[in-house]
Parts: structure tokens; C-alpha cells; sequence
């Protein structure tokens, strides 16, 4: 069961109130960890530059994690399912500059919407193209995964271009720019939040909604707890395997267009070697590698988790050849921490 | 051929009854090997089967087609007198085929208001995933379904993980499960093998009530006795072909022994009675909090004694201490007169005690590696040549004197385990043991999941060891094992033992009212 829908699922020594019963309350709820590290990373580089309680350096970070957020997303719902994909960025690097050359060459005026319609349409055939091999194939989906990233990224790179768009389509650039909410400090600057974080809480609702409230969703569960038992139960495994691959597709052809609307820029370069730290991410919200577990609150924590490392710790004169360092111990930290509620049981 | 008993009808009516669910002439191969060679039954509704036979005689892949899991190559299945095309998995369970399968197929990360309930939807949607889950409707499903089986579902249950239930619910929730909606026949896969007999006797209860709703329920099964005391019709398959069928009650169970097995068994004592013991292993209050308490006993040199009681009585966790797995806390384990510690299962083995876990699966074998490396293992370090790697000629020589003095049945030591029947396997895993020459070995649960032919096997070579002078502590919950190879039986009962019987002599009975509540009541 996941945290999301049954937070009245406590262990009955939770009720003495002793550090052992919040110690395996939280084990339970690895999500909270992912909080009690952000809080703690947030008090301690809040205390050392009070820089870090700027209205823009919040802002920063929820931009900054509405791309990892999408893929994030769609990574967690391959993993429930048992499986892993290391293809996304690729299949995001792919849509979203082929979409963009598309829309800049043919139809310049295209609504934001259509576009990103359209890149959520691509990144879902991709996607579901993974799914369909490691189905058929019978194959680890890491390496299926592994192999169809290297084709995406080198067959845009030979046959779409290799030419950077600087000058991006009008509706990206107006959806990068649109502002839900503008804040003026009292030093006279001002920030944004920009709107484009609305797809990232729409994503995560639906996502959730998905996951917890669709037969679908607990097949994706009941396959990665046991794949084999699953089957004979009657869930049909080429549809979960086909409909996780292709909805991370899918959330990383929006992840890719939003990205191009908020860089203002389509780099066919870019977002290559992002995987892993957004697996990372996944698996700091409490998703674990082998299947069967994660939650999308946990995800968004695990996410702003890492945005949070990598954005602030240059507040607290922490190199950003450092923030590595810490993310590689959080995760290690968290890997530990997450292996006990097996043992526990 | 042996003879077979040739009543045909199961009952006589005077109109033609059409039967739940026909199978006509179904086959199966897998490969070159024909895993069914043309069997043919049929099931009514409110009887009671017993589907038997050793392993690998093709009951397990009977039960498969039965219930969707795989098609069969050739031949018919008939649900109510109409032939069936294809048989899904979803198909079967809309037709009312409900499988609780030995390892009872639970979804370990979901909650057991999912496990029950979420079947049924997926029925009710005919296999299609792309519905709204109705969790109201689910959790009144799990909830009528859990007091069908006499558990109390309250919310906190119901949001429980599978996984973090013990193995005696977790069947009870697969029997759930299959009951839930309107299950018109229940097949249940060797149900028993992770019981005690009072859970058992509640299982019992719960199939008695199925057969009065009309229900009709098919047991796969190699335990006889338990198949007598239930009652209804046997069929006996070996070798992919239906052998014989006939009710319960006319046929012996040496003769439902023979079918099975084309041998003569014999379940008499195997033991035969030795005196004049030198001492090998003293246990002197010995106490694991929580688990048991001042157990004292000793054993001598070629003697075997047995450890039952129920799950909770400690026996497990006893026989985990002295292996060193689980070490006990208080007490004193003394062998050969010196006191030994018992921290780890290292300690265990370098003062020559032996284990065989309980697990084969999960605890003793490593399945995917050759039948040698499984048997070496524990020697390694005796079979290193001069620079320090292990001799593969001496380590394939001591396999293969092992397996041939176990009379495992392989295609060569190189084989992997998992390609072993049951049988053979826990005899590799004795064999493991017998390389250390141990002077203590330790059988936990040596026959489960063992088939009648295999049983006697390991009987036989259990009493050899025996008669060689090693000691032997079975802890087991088959009482007739326990009578059959046992010079005393200590029975446990939480966390102490309260009765030590001598074996030779005992009723079984008397040794079942011993692990119930009323006679320890009486003794205390």
C-alpha cells in the first residue's frame, strides 16, 4: 500500500508514542525522510545566507523542477511496474526538436496547446515502442532501454539536425515567459513564477489519480510486486508494460517542450547524462528499484530534493563540484535507510 | 498397467447429471517431453477431489489448464456440457475455476483488501485495465470474503501488506480471495504443506462449508492421510496419464500409495530399537527472549529425536539457535561434554553441526548452480589445491560419490538444482551436510514438499546416518514422520517443552492431543 491513500496504515506500536514507534513510523512513510531532509537542508543553508529565503530563489527552484518533475513522474510509474528507463531524455531530446523544427519550418502560428499535444503524441510512441520490446523481447527493459536511448539520440542527431534553434516559435516562447505570479521585492527586483508549473501539477494529479484510483494503476503495482503471480492472476502484462513505457513517454515529450519554451532555446544536445539523477530522485522519494513501491508525493519530494542540492548549496559557498558529493550521500543514506523496512517485516 | 479400480460414475442418479467442468483427452508437451498424455476427468458440483501423484506426474500442469494459465496442445474442456475455446486466466475465473495455489500468488506489496477484491473487478471488466477502481466495492468484497473465512477485517487489516503477514493468513486470504465472488469450484495446491493441525482443522471447516453451498473443491495433494480423513474421490495420476480413480473411502491408503508410485510402500516403523548411547549433544536451559524458554534435553550418538509443536511453540526458533543462525541468549550447548558457542552458523558447522533449513528454496539451495557447487559449498576451503583454488576434479569426485550415496536422481552434477524434483533436492541438501561429517545433523521440516516415493528415500537414509552413529534432531509438524524415525519426541508448546514421549509404541493421536490447549491446560 502507498502512503498516498492510506495514511491511516500505522504500525500498532505507533501509539506508545517512543522513538522506536516513530522510528518505524518512518519507515513506513519514506516520504517523510525526503521532507526532514529538505527542511534540514533548507534550515541549515537559510541559517548560513538568509539569501535563501528570497521569494525568487523559490521560484527558481519550482522552475527548476517542473523538467525533472515530468520525467520523475513517468520514471516512477515504470519502476512501480517493476521496470526501469534510462530512454526518456532521449525520447524528450528527440520530440522536442523535432517538434520545433516542425512548427518553425510548417506552421509557425501552432497553438501551445497543439504543440504540446503534439510532443506528448511523440513522446507516447516512443514510449510505447519501449514497451512493446521489452514485452516481446523478453529483455531486462534497463538494457532495451539503454539501446533505444542510443538510437533515439543518434538518429536525431543524423537525420532531424544537429543546428541549434535560437529563434523558437512565438507560442513556446509566450508559454516560457507567461508568468502565474509575479513578486516584487523590496530591493526593487522582481520574479516570476512562471506558469508552465501548472503542467507539472496537473501531471502529478493525474498521475496519482492513475496510480491509485484505476484498475490500471494497481495492475502497475501488482506486476512489479510479482510479475509472474500477476499473470496468472489474470492482469495482462503486454498492456501495463505497453501503458507505463509509453505514459514516460509521454510525460517526457511535454517535459521536452517545456524545456525548449522556458531555455528558448532547442538544443539537440541537450538533457543527455540527466537519467540517473532523476532515478535518483525517484528512488529518494521511497520508490524502490525493484519494484512494487513509490508515490507521487514522495517523487515531488524526492525532486525538489535534489533541485534544492543542486540549486542553493552555491548560497552556502559549497562548489558545485561539491553538490555531487551530497547528493551521492543522500542517496546512499536513503538507500540504507529504505533497506531496513525490508528487514523489519 | 496396474489394476485400477473401475467405478464409473461417482454416485449413481437416476438422471444424467452434466458435470461442472469435463476434460476430455487433454495433452501437453513441453518439448520433446509429453507432460500429458491424454487425461480425461470430470467434476460436479459440492464433491470433493483429490488430485494425486508424486511430483512431476503432470498435475501441476493439469491444474494449469484448468484454470487458464496454459492451453493445451490437443483434447476438450467442457464448463457446464459446453466446450470451451480458449481458456484465459480471466475466463476461468468468470466461469467460477478459482486456484489458491501453494504459494498462495499474493501480491506481496499490496493490501489485503487489494489481494481479495481487486480479482474480482478484473473479471468484471473482463481483463481490461483501463476501469475506475470501485474501493468501496472492493473493501466490502474483502470484507465479506475475510468473514467466510473466520477472519476479522477491520480497516487497519484490511490496508495490511500481504507481506507482513504470517504464512498461515496469508493462505487463509488466497482462500479468501478465490471464495470472494462465486467460486463454483476451488482448487487448492497442496494446501497443507505450510499448516499445523489446528489450522488444518479450520481449513477443514472452510471447505466443508464451500461443499454445502454446492461448491465443488479439488485438492492437488501427496499427503494421504489427509485425503482420508476429508473423504470424496481420488484421482491418481503418473506419468502424465490418469492411472486410476475411485472414492476415498473404498481404497486403502496402500493401495492409493501404490497407484501413485507403482511401488509397495510401507508405513510402518522405521526405526529399530537401539540401547546403550554414548552422549553427543547436552542442551542445559537454554532460552531465546520472546521465542523459548529453559529447554534442556540431551542426545546421544545414533539417536534421532523429534521436535514438534505448533508454529508459535518455539520449535523454529530453536532449531534456528542451535544451527547458529538465531543465536539463543541464555543457556548452555555442550557437545562431546565441551561447551560450544553457537554465535553464528559458522561456529555451528566448525563444531560439526549440520543444518537443513526448513527453506529449501529461499534458505538452503542455491537453485540456478550446478548439483556440484551446491554439495561442495561447505568444504571448500578442504578441497583448495596449492595455490589456493578449489580442485575442480576433487570437487566433482565428492558430488558425485554424494549424490550416488543419496540416490539422487541426476543428469549429472552439473546439472542445476532447480532442475531436481523436490525429492532429489532435499536430498542434495542433506548431502551438503554429509561432507562436513557431522556429528549433529539437524532436518527442518526434511520432508516437506517431499513426494510418498521420495519420502521413504530420505527415511531410509536419515536411519543409515543414524546407524552410523551421527545424532539426528528432526523438527517437523508430520507427526507419522515423527512416529515412523524418531526415538523420542519432545513436543513444545509455547516456548517450553512440555512432553517428551518415547516413540516406539505412541499413538498418533496421543501426540496430537499433546500440541492442543486442553491437555497442556491439564499439565500445568
Amino acid at each position: 500500500m502507498t502512503e498516498t491513500t492510506l495514511p491511516t496504515t500505522t504500525p500498532r506500536a505507533e501509539g506508545s508514542g517512543s522513538m522506536r514507534g516513530v522510528w518505524s513510523w518512518l519507515l513506513r512513510h519514506p516520504p517523510a525522510f525526503t521532507l526532514i531532509l529538505i527542511v534540514a537542508v533548507s534550515i541549515v543553508v537559510g541559517a548560513i545566507n538568509t539569501d535563501f529565503w528570497q521569494m525568487s530563489n523559490l521560484f527558481d527552484i519550482l522552475r527548476a523542477s517542473v523538467v525533472r518533475g515530468l520525467f520523475a513522474l513517468g520514471v516512477l510509474v515504470v519502476l512501480a511496474s517493476g521496470g526501469i528507463d534510462v530512454s526518456f531524455t532521449a525520447i524528450a531530446a528527440f520530440v522536442m526538436y523535432a517538434v520545433t523544427m516542425l512548427v518553425v519550418n510548417v506552421v509557425p502560428d501552432m497553438p501551445i496547446l497543439a504543440i504540446l499535444v503534439l510532443g506528448a503524441a511523440g513522446g507516447a510512441c516512443f514510449g510505447a515502442l519501449n514497451g512493446i520490446l521489452v514485452h516481446t523481447l523478453r529483455a531486462p527493459s534497463l538494457i532495451v532501454t539503454i539501446g533505444t536511448q542510443y538510437v533515439i539520440r543518434s538518429f536525431l542527431l543524423t537525420f532531424v539536425g544537429t543546428a541549434l534553434f535560437m529563434n523558437i516559435p512565438a507560442a513556446m516562447d509566450g508559454f516560457g515567459k507567461l508568468a502565474l505570479f509575479t513578486h516584487h521585492s523590496a530591493n526593487g527586483s522582481t520574479s516570476t513564477l512562471p506558469a508552465f508549473v501548472l503542467v507539472l501539477a496537473v501531471a502529478s494529479v493525474v498521475t496519482w489519480w492513475i496510480l491509485e484510483r484505476t484498475l490500471i494503476g494497481r495492475a502497475v503495482y501488482a506486476v512489479g510486486g510479482n510479475a509472474n503471480v500477476a499473470e496468472r492472476l489474470g492482469y495482462n502484462l503486454r498492456t501495463v508494460r505497453i501503458f507505463v513505457f509509453a505514459y514516460a513517454g509521454l510525460l517526457a515529450g511535454i517535459a521536452g517542450i517545456i524545456h525548449v519554451s522556458s531555455n528558448r532555446l532547442a538544443n539537440p544536445f541537450d538533457l543527455a547524462g540527466a537519467e540517473l539523477e532523476i532515478i535518483a530522485a525517484v528512488v529518494l522519494g521511497g520508490a524502490r528499484i525493484t519494484g512494487g513501491s513509490g508515490s507521487v508525493i514522495g517523487t515531488l519530494l524526492g525532486v525538489v530534493l535534489i533541485t534544492l542540492v543542486s540549486n542553493v548549496l552555491i548560497l552556502v559557498g559549497i562548489p558545485s563540484t561539491w553538490q555531487l558529493v551530497i547528493v551521492g550521500i543522500f542517496i546512499i543514506l536513503a538507500g540504507a535507510i529504505f533497506s531496513m523496512r525490508g528487514r523489519t517485516s | 498397467m496396474q489394476p485400477q479400480p473401475t467405478d464409473s460414475a461417482p454416485a449413481p442418479r437416476n438422471e444424467p447429471v452434466v458435470p461442472f467442468l469435463e476434460v476430455r483427452d487433454i495433452e501437453k508437451r513441453f518439448g520433446g517431453v509429453r507432460a500429458l498424455k491424454g487425461v480425461s476427468l470430470s467434476i460436479e458440483a459440492g464433491n470433493i477431489y483429490h488430485l494425486m501423484g508424486e511430483n512431476g506426474c503432470g498435475k501441476s500442469t493439469l491444474i494449469k489448464i484448468i484454470s487458464g494459465a496454459q492451453a493445451a496442445d490437443a483434447g476438450a474442456l467442457l464448463i457446464d456440457g459446453k466446450p470451451v475455446e480458449q481458456l484465459t486466466p480471466v475466463a476461468a475465473l468468470a466461469a467460477g475455476i478459482e486456484t489458491v495455489y501453494q504459494d498462495f500468488s499474493l501480491l506481496p506489496n499490496l493490501s489485503v483488501a487489494e489481494n481479495i477484491g481487486l480479482t474480482q473487478q478484473l473479471v468484471a471488466s473482463s481483463g481490461k485495465l483501463a476501469r475506475r477502481l470501485d474501493i468501496p466495492k472492493m473493501r466490502e468484497t474483502a470484507e465479506r470474503a475475510l468473514a467466510a473465512v473466520g477472519l476479522k477485517a477491520d480497516r487497519s487489516f484490511l490496508s495490511t501488506r500481504t507481506d507482513e503477514l504470517p504464512m498461515a493468513t496469508r493462505q487463509l486470504i488466497a482462500i479468501a480471495r478465490a471464495i470472494a465472488s462465486d467460486a463454483r469450484l476451488v482448487i487448492m495446491d497442496e494446501p497443507t504443506t505450510a499448516l499445523t493441525k489446528p489450522e488444518v482443522d479450520n481449513l477443514i471447516g472452510v471447505v466443508d462449508r464451500l461443499r454445502a453451498k454446492g461448491v465443488a473443491v479439488l485438492f492437488v495433494t501427496h499427503k494421504l492421510d489427509e485425503c482420508k480423513s476429508l473423504g470424496g474421490r481420488a484421482i491418481i495420476m503418473r506419468d502424465g496419464q490418469k492411472v486410476a480413480e475411485c472414492a476415498v473411502e473404498s481404497h486403502s491408503k496402500a493401495d492409493l500409495a501404490f497407484w501413485m508410485t507403482g511401488r509397495v510402500l510401507d508405513d510402518a516403523r522405521q526405526r529399530s530399537t537401539v540401547t546403550a548411547r554414548e552422549g553427543l549433544l547436552d542442551v542445559e536451559r537454554l532460552s531465546r527472549t520472546g521465542f523459548f524458554s529453559d529447554v534442556s534435553f540431551s542426545l546421544g550418538k545414533g539417536e534421532i529425536v523429534g521436535v514438534t509443536g505448533l508454529l508459535d511453540s518455539g520449535r523454529n526458533e530453536l532449531a534456528l539457535a542451535l544451527a547458529g543462525v538465531n543465536p539463543a541468549d541464555q543457556g548452555q550447548v555442550r557437545l562431546e561434554g565441551k561447551p560450544i558457542a553457537l554465535e553464528k552458523p559458522t561456529n555451528a558447522i566448525a563444531s560439526g553441526i549440520g543444518y537443513v533449513p526448513e527453506d529449501r528454496l529461499s534458505e538452503g539451495l542455491f537453485l540456478s548452480q550446478s548439483i556440484r557447487d551446491n554439495i561442495v559449498v561447505p568444504v571448500l576451503d578442504r578441497l583448495r589445491n596449492a595455490i589456493g583454488v578449489v580442485d575442480g576434479r576433487r570437487a566433482r569426485a565428492l558430488a558425485e560419490r554424494t549424490v550416488a550415496d543419496l540416490q539422487v536422481a541426476s543428469a549429472g552434477v552439473d546439472k542445476p538444482v532447480q532442475s531436481l524434483s523436490g525429492g532429489n533436492q532435499q536430498r542434495v541438501l542433506i548431502g551438503r551436510w554429509l561432507t562436513i561429517n557431522p556429528k549433529l545433523l539437524i532436518l527442518h521440516g526434511p520432508t516437506v514438499g517431499v513426494d510418498v516415493g521420495s519420502k521413504e528415500t530420505i527415511y531410509r537414509i536419515i536411519q543409515r546416518l543414524a546407524d552410523d552413529g551421527m545424532g539426528v534432531l528432526i523438527i517437523s509438524d508430520d507427526l507419522p514422520e515423527l512416529l515412523q524415525n524418531c526415538d523420542r519426541i519432545m513436543v513444545m508448546r509455547k516456548g517450553r517443552v512440555v512432553k517428551t514421549f518415547t516413540a516406539e509404541g505412541l499413538a498418533e493421536d496421543a501426540l496430537y492431543r499433546a500440541l492442543s490447549d486442553e491437555t497442556i491446560a491439564r499439565l500445568q
